[in-house]
């Protein structure tokens, strides 16, 4: 784990560092002479050689300290914490709903497979995993915050810092629009994976001893098909903690996503070093939980 | 005693009707102090360092917590702002400023000369546009508790003018602040300004909070542009960042926001007919600018091929793709407004002519044998990307072989400071209210114009104090960009914003940034 995170930051580090662009520019605007940006640089210490600076950083990383943000002149960890709780919160919600109502619906899609029903939610699980999330988004804001006015149209104000829990209404849209299109490919995963499993000999086995279809379908079918599921959650969770940049642009949210790019049109180098390592570091968790729950799922599978 | 008749008695209740709801009108129309207005802005801020930063969004945030020696009026003159009175001396070297007593910062220090010192010296030593000013400083001093003196090299006319423009200007800090800064920005922790607003939080990706600064001490009479009374009604402000169009335009809507700025033109004609917003105009226009390489190419010193370009190029027609609505642009070469006294129409018969013709035999005559011309852009405005498709499809039309190089704008600022990597590339630039503030009046800006007929014109422009000597100047600096096209402009274009029907106050067209003083809700 730590020579895969070392490796990542040296990557980052690197990539960052040799695509044009200075954050001094950025930040001074059009009408600083070069001369300004050369004051703002030495002063921000970004004119030292990109090795003084990664071992700089690295040391400080190794003492928790991530830096500063160029941009937000704030401790990065204090920015991302901002801005991982909107992202956190959207991830439980969305996999919340990605799972009661993805689940769900695929096994049934497969207990009534080639069925009239199975047609329907197979045709509207396409639809809504080919819907793009911004139209979607938009036309969702427009129904229930405009002409509505059921839920908020964007924003999210934290609800740690006020503690009121009834801000969470303002992620409800956002993770409806991640959830549309998550769901559909987790209702598509879960009907193949329940009708390969649904065709083995064991399903046959059990049927002829005579037990009940609801009790087949649970216990032998459903559970042999959940290692794959389980495998597509954990992925959706992490993508859906660091990678939601339309939605969140779409509903204003303040999360991780927008950050990454956001920080890197203003080359916020800190930021963007700060983040990758956090979501490398949270991929590598989850992937463990991942692997752990195989064993639980398929006692086949042993750890030593 | 007798009653009136059924008919008498429903008109005297109609009457009653009337009156109450003429005067429940006239209560709601009172200004009334609180509430939380929220402002959705563009992007974030980078930070609200006026000495340092020249972002719009930035000063329009910047603008409530401080203030500066002067301000502009509603005709963009400069008058007092934290000065009471100026006198200027020895024809124009020596400048003696009073201060307004009695003012106080937020953190209840009251204002003097030396915070006035302080901050102008930081502002001159690492401020964006104070080296303009600070170069012809010959001593900065405080003469007294409320009196500073500037004494010049040699007369100095934009010094008010420069002194007036908080964007990237000198607002006044507490001497201890600017002490201790350097170039770095001051940190949030120090943002103290005299304004009618403080500053409170900023939470990155949420919000800049502001709240209303009850010892506040303006300046009395009425509103006249950023001049007058500064009334803050408002409770609190919040800036909140809302990068999507759609959003700020539905927040609007939905009640989620009162004000939302920078909206495209393609909603212009729909959002002026729909009854749940309102729209207002900026009156500080925006231009767009292709600037050419006068250090390095092709087109270095070749002043026939950049008219040849210039010619070629039909600014109506990149304006009307890039912006939309005619009522939102304007193609008028005239680097400076129609409403501006420093309008000209020196040189402006090369301007908008999109003649093929006369841009290929400009061409030949100045040797252009099809080499390629790299025009940089940068994809994050709308409006310079859109602008660019259309102007290098002109050029095309015209034989000039244009490479167009598309990047995100932190990668063009990096590349344009480099001679050798361009030949033009496009920006726009904000309304300014002395041509001197123009970034192509500095030698040192990327497009590097430096010419000796430049440095001749320059000189008398800003050493003469006489107004209406610098306005002729000023048409015959503008004669000479046409002619040797240092850089060459597309139009003026009109921003527009929207606001919730609740707010009131607001005039017929904004300023240059939005100011919240004066604003209530109904």
């Amino acid at each position: 784990m730590i020579p895969s995170l070392f490796l990542a930051s040296i990557i980052v580090f690197s990539f960052i560092h040799f695509i044009p662009g200075d954050p001094a520019a950025v930040m001074l605007g059009d009408m600083a002479t070069p001369e300004q940006v050369q004051q703002l640089r030495e002063a921000l210490g970004l004119d030292r050689p990109v090795y003084v600076q990664y071992v700089r950083w690295l040391s400080g990383v190794l003492r928790g300290d991530l830096g500063n943000s160029i941009f937000f002149h704030q401790p990065v960890t204090r920015v991302i914490a901002s801005r991982a709780e909107t992202s956190v919160f959207i991830a439980l919600i969305s996999m919340a709903l990605i799972a009661l109502i993805g689940i769900p619906i695929g096994v049934l899609s497969a207990v009534k497979y080639n069925s009239w029903l199975d047609q329907i939610l197979s045709g509207l699980s396409m639809f809504f995993a080919s819907v793009p999330t911004f139209w979607l988004g938009l036309n969702l804001m427009f129904i229930f915050a405009v002409m509505l006015r059921w839920f908020p149209s964007s924003g999210f104000p934290s609800v740690i810092e006020s503690g009121d829990w009834g801000n969470l209404r303002y992620l409800i849209l956002p993770c409806l629009t991640l959830a549309a299109p998550n769901s559909a490919l987790i209702i598509r995963l879960t009907r193949s994976s329940m009708l390969d499993v649904i065709r083995e000999d064991h399903v046959r086995t059990a049927r002829a001893k005579g037990l009940p279809e609801w009790k087949i379908i649970l216990k032998h079918v459903f559970r042999n098909a959940l290692i794959s599921i389980v495998s597509a959650l954990g992925f959706t969770f992490v993508a859906l903690v660091s990678g939601t940049v339309v939605t969140e642009t779409v509903f204003s949210l303040p999360g991780i996503g927008r950050l990454v790019v956001e920080s890197i049109l203003r080359r916020d180098y800190p930021v963007i070093q700060g983040i990758i390592l956090v979501i490398v570091l949270l991929y590598m968790f989850i992937n463990l939980l991942v692997d752990l729950s195989y064993a639980f799922l398929d006692p086949r599978i042993k750890y030593s | 005693m007798k009653f009136p008749r059924l008919s008498e008695r429903v008109l005297a209740f109609g009457v009653c009707l009337f009156l109450l709801a003429a005067t429940s009108c006239a209560a709601a129309q009172e200004p009334a102090k609180g509430g939380v207005f929220r402002y959705a802005a563009i992007d974030e801020a980078p930070t609200l360092d006026q000495h340092v930063v020249t972002s719009d969004l930035a000063t329009t945030i910047a603008q409530h917590i401080f203030e500066g020696l002067y301000t502009f009026d509603a005709n963009y003159t400069p008058v007092p702002m934290l000065a009471e009175s100026t006198d200027v001396q020895e024809d124009g070297k020596l400048v003696v400023i009073k201060l307004r007593e009695g003012v106080k910062f937020h953190n209840g220090k009251e204002l003097d000369a030396e915070d006035v010192v302080a901050s102008l010296n930081r502002w001159g030593k690492f401020g964006t546009r104070g080296p303009v000013l600070f170069e012809h400083i010959a001593k900065l001093e405080a003469d007294s508790k409320y009196v500073v003196k500037i004494y010049f090299k040699e007369p100095f006319a934009p010094w008010q003018n420069l002194l007036a423009f908080i964007n990237g200007g000198p607002v006044i800090y507490p001497k201890e602040v600017v002490e201790k800064a350097e170039a770095k920005p001051i940190p949030e922790t120090e943002y103290i300004g005299t304004g009618p607003y403080k500053f409170v939080e900023r939470n990155p990706g949420r919000y800049i909070l502001l709240a209303r600064f009850d010892d506040y001490k303006g300046l009395v009479g009425p509103a006249d542009g950023y001049a007058g009374e500064r009334i803050a009604y408002f409770d609190e402000i919040r800036f909140i960042p809302v990068p999507d169009v759609g959003t700020r335009v539905n927040g609007v809507k939905a009640g989620d926001y009162d004000y939302a700025e920078q909206i495209p033109g393609d909603l212009f004609e729909s959002l002026k007919s729909d009854s749940s917003v309102k729209t207002i105009v900026n009156q500080g226009c925006i231009q767009g600018f292709i600037f050419f390489n006068s250090k390095d190419g092709i087109l270095k010193d070749n002043y026939k091929l950049r008219q040849a370009i210039l010619v070629a190029t039909k600014m109506d027609m990149v304006l009307r793709a890039a912006i939309g609505p005619e009522e939102l642009w304007d193609a008028n070469g005239s680097f400076m407004p129609e409403v501006t006294p420093w309008y000209s129409k020196a040189g402006l018969e090369k301007y908008n002519r999109g003649d093929v013709e006369l841009a290929k035999k400009l061409a030949k005559e100045a040797g252009y044998n099809g080499e390629k011309i790299t025009f940089m852009v940068s994809s994050s405005y709308k409006m310079h990307y859109d602008s660019c498709m259309v102007i290098a499809k002109q050029l095309s039309e015209a034989g000039f072989n244009v490479d167009l190089q598309i990047y995100d704008w932190a990668t063009l600022v990096s590349k344009r400071s480099d001679p050798e990597q361009w030949d033009m590339f496009f920006t726009h630039h904000g309304f300014v209210p002395d041509p001197i503030l123009f970034t192509f009046m500095s030698d040192t800006y990327p497009g590097w114009w430096a010419t000796e007929k430049k440095a001749s014109l320059k000189k008398p422009f800003i050493e003469t104090m006489d107004q209406s000597k610098r306005i002729e100047i000023w048409g015959k600096i503008q004669e000479l960009i046409y002619e040797e096209v240092p850089v060459a402009k597309t139009g003026d274009i009109y921003m527009y914003d929207i606001y919730s029907p609740k707010v009131q106050g607001l005039s017929e067209m904004s300023l240059i940034w939005p100011k919240l003083w004066g604003l209530w809700f109904k």
